[in-house]
């Protein structure tokens, strides 16, 4: 039920985000229309990791276990970068982490798409796609080294890194 | 030299077919192994190319070790340092293999024991096969290489950033990675002789988990540039990449069919990560039911038969393994991450915790062939 509910949400996100999209749900359907919004290229000189790129500016994004839905208590963290963005002039990097409770690359996979989420989020609260690049480092850079549901709560999220 | 090839041949032949009136006959089936006797090896190497030797049988699955009365092969040979030189016997005292090998004696050892599995079983032998995979020893995650029993440990990457997801080519001689040096994930190739490299996939966005077609030739990943991660094929220096899926779900870990033309992959698009197969053209994707809610990670036998897998059951993991042909999924491990087929399409090996493992899916037998390295993980077998 809950990945129903997740998957009305993404629905209603993309057609508003992109109303082309509407045909691109299921895997395999074939064409050239993306089921996303392409990201920019990627600054010179700025990533995650770079003196350029402020983190902890905002709070992260957390997540539930393998999903990449926006919840609604996490919703209003992210109209907050919106209203950062809105009014001024700098990029923001998302970067998506997950939990432990997963094989390595699919965690890679999931993280990225909890990023992209938090983008897809962002655009469509108008900010530009242009603005908005992503990385995933899935399981690795925990919030929490624990191994209980407190420290894994922690650990699925994403982050904001705004470029100076 | 050429009476003495054609007399291997033959008794092979016999040996095979078990039509030698005169001699033992030998049946191979599969589960049963064929007994045989290492004598001494003499010369200076002899010794270590012994116990080279006897594990390269014993690690094979198809040969077990015996003594003179259960025995039907007998090897013996010589071990000079430069030269390695061998040869297996019926009991009556057919020669079915005799070679000499220069060089390496480890590494002819192991071409020894690969050519005498061949002709014994028909079956590709694993002893010159190499394995890549991911340790933490040093603090950071960094990819190491070794020889398929665990030997000659080389440490291949010092990033001291994060580097995963290593994929041999079939061949051996690539590995391909995924680097975050440049604080996103890239995919970097290494030239396995000179140790030369490329960062070679470097999309905007993440871009990992590389897996090489059957002729090398092409690298099918997960690129997320058109924003979501996706399935993608692309040439080896990352050059036109063609999109495969199209969902709104997480794509990960593509592995080819022994032909090339079709790939299968792990989806969440229904909710929770499942096994998908699509032609490496592209079109549709095609469910494949498992049975179990969990699927990553999955690994397709050289031999196509058979694509091994991680599920997910009870907080752990488990290694399973699906028959294409009936659609049968069984749990084959009980616990371990990331299977990766051996060139026998006999062989696994996977992770558990701080060891790198084989295990043999006719005997279930278990071998630990790397540990007290940290932290072991995303293994990769050449074919």
């Amino acid at each position: 039920m809950k990945r129903t509910f997740s998957l009305v949400i993404v629905l209603a996100l993309s057609l508003t985000a992109c109303q082309k999209q509407q045909k691109q749900e299921y895997a395999g359907v074939e064409g050239d229309v993306v089921n996303g919004t392409p990201l920019p290229p990627r600054q010179e000189g700025v990533s995650f990791f770079s003196h350029n790129v402020a983190k902890g500016q905002f709070q992260p994004i957390y997540f539930a276990f393998d999903s990449f839905q926006i919840s609604p208590s996490e919703a209003g963290k992210l109209r907050q970068i919106a209203g950062f963005l809105k009014s001024g002039r700098n990029n923001v990097i998302l970067a998506g982490f997950a939990d432990e409770r997963g094989t390595l690359e699919y965690n890679r996979g999931l993280g990225e798409r909890r990023a992209q989420a938090a983008r897809d989020f962002l655009i469509s609260l108008g900010v530009s796609s242009q603005r908005i690049q992503t990385v995933s480092f899935g399981q690795e850079m925990p919030a929490d080294p624990g191994h209980n549901e407190s420290a894994w709560a922690k650990n699925r999220r994403a982050e904001t890194g705004v470029v100076k | 030299m050429r009476v003495l090839y054609l007399f291997a041949f033959l008794a092979s032949a016999l040996v095979l077919f078990g039509e030698d009136a005169s001699g033992p006959v030998i049946t191979v089936r599969k589960g049963t192994s064929i007994v045989v006797e290492t004598k001494e090896i003499t010369g200076a190497g002899g010794p270590a190319a012994l116990n080279v030797l006897k594990n390269d049988f014993q690690l094979s699955g198809a040969l077990s070790a015996g003594d003179a009365s259960t025995a039907t092969i007998i090897v013996s040979g010589s071990a000079t340092g430069s030269n390695f030189s061998a040869q297996a016997t019926e009991k009556t005292g057919g020669v079915i293999l005799q070679k000499t090998y220069a060089g390496d004696t480890r590494r002819a050892v192991h071409q020894f024991a690969d050519e005498l599995i061949e002709t014994l079983t028909g079956q590709k032998g694993i002893a010159l096969s190499k394995i890549g995979f991911v340790s933490d020893r040093t603090g950071h995650k960094e990819i190491y290489t070794c020889d398929y029993d665990g030997a000659n440990v080389l440490q291949l990457t010092h990033d001291g950033a994060i580097s995963v997801s290593p994929a041999l080519s079939p061949d051996g001689r690539r590995l391909a990675y995924t680097g975050y040096q440049s604080g996103y994930a890239d995919i970097y190739l290494i030239e396995l002789p000179s140790g030369s490299r490329n960062r070679i996939i470097k999309f905007p966005g993440t871009n990992s988990g590389a897996a090489f077609s059957p002729d090398g030739g092409h690298i099918a990943c997960t690129l997320s540039k058109d924003g979501n991660p996706e399935i993608y094929v692309t040439g080896l220096s990352g050059d036109s990449p063609r999109r495969l899926t199209h969902s709104r779900g997480v794509e990960s870990s593509p592995t080819w069919s022994p032909n090339g033309s079709e790939i299968i992959y792990s989806s969440d698009e229904k909710g929770s990560p499942q096994l998908y197969r699509i032609s490496s053209s592209g079109g549709a994707g095609r469910f494949l039911s498992t049975g179990y809610g969990y699927n990553t990670q999955p690994n397709w036998s050289p031999d196509g038969k058979r694509v091994a897998f991680n599920v997910r059951t009870g907080g752990g993991f488990q290694i399973a393994t699906m028959d294409l042909d009936s659609g049968v999924t069984r749990i084959a491990i009980g616990e371990g991450e990331n299977p990766c087929w051996g060139p026998d399409s006999r062989h696994i090996i996977f992770a558990r915790g701080s060891g790198l493992y084989l295990f043999d899916t006719v005997t279930g037998k278990e071998t630990r062939l790397v540990g007290d390295l940290g932290k072991i993980s995303e293994p990769t077998w050449s074919r």
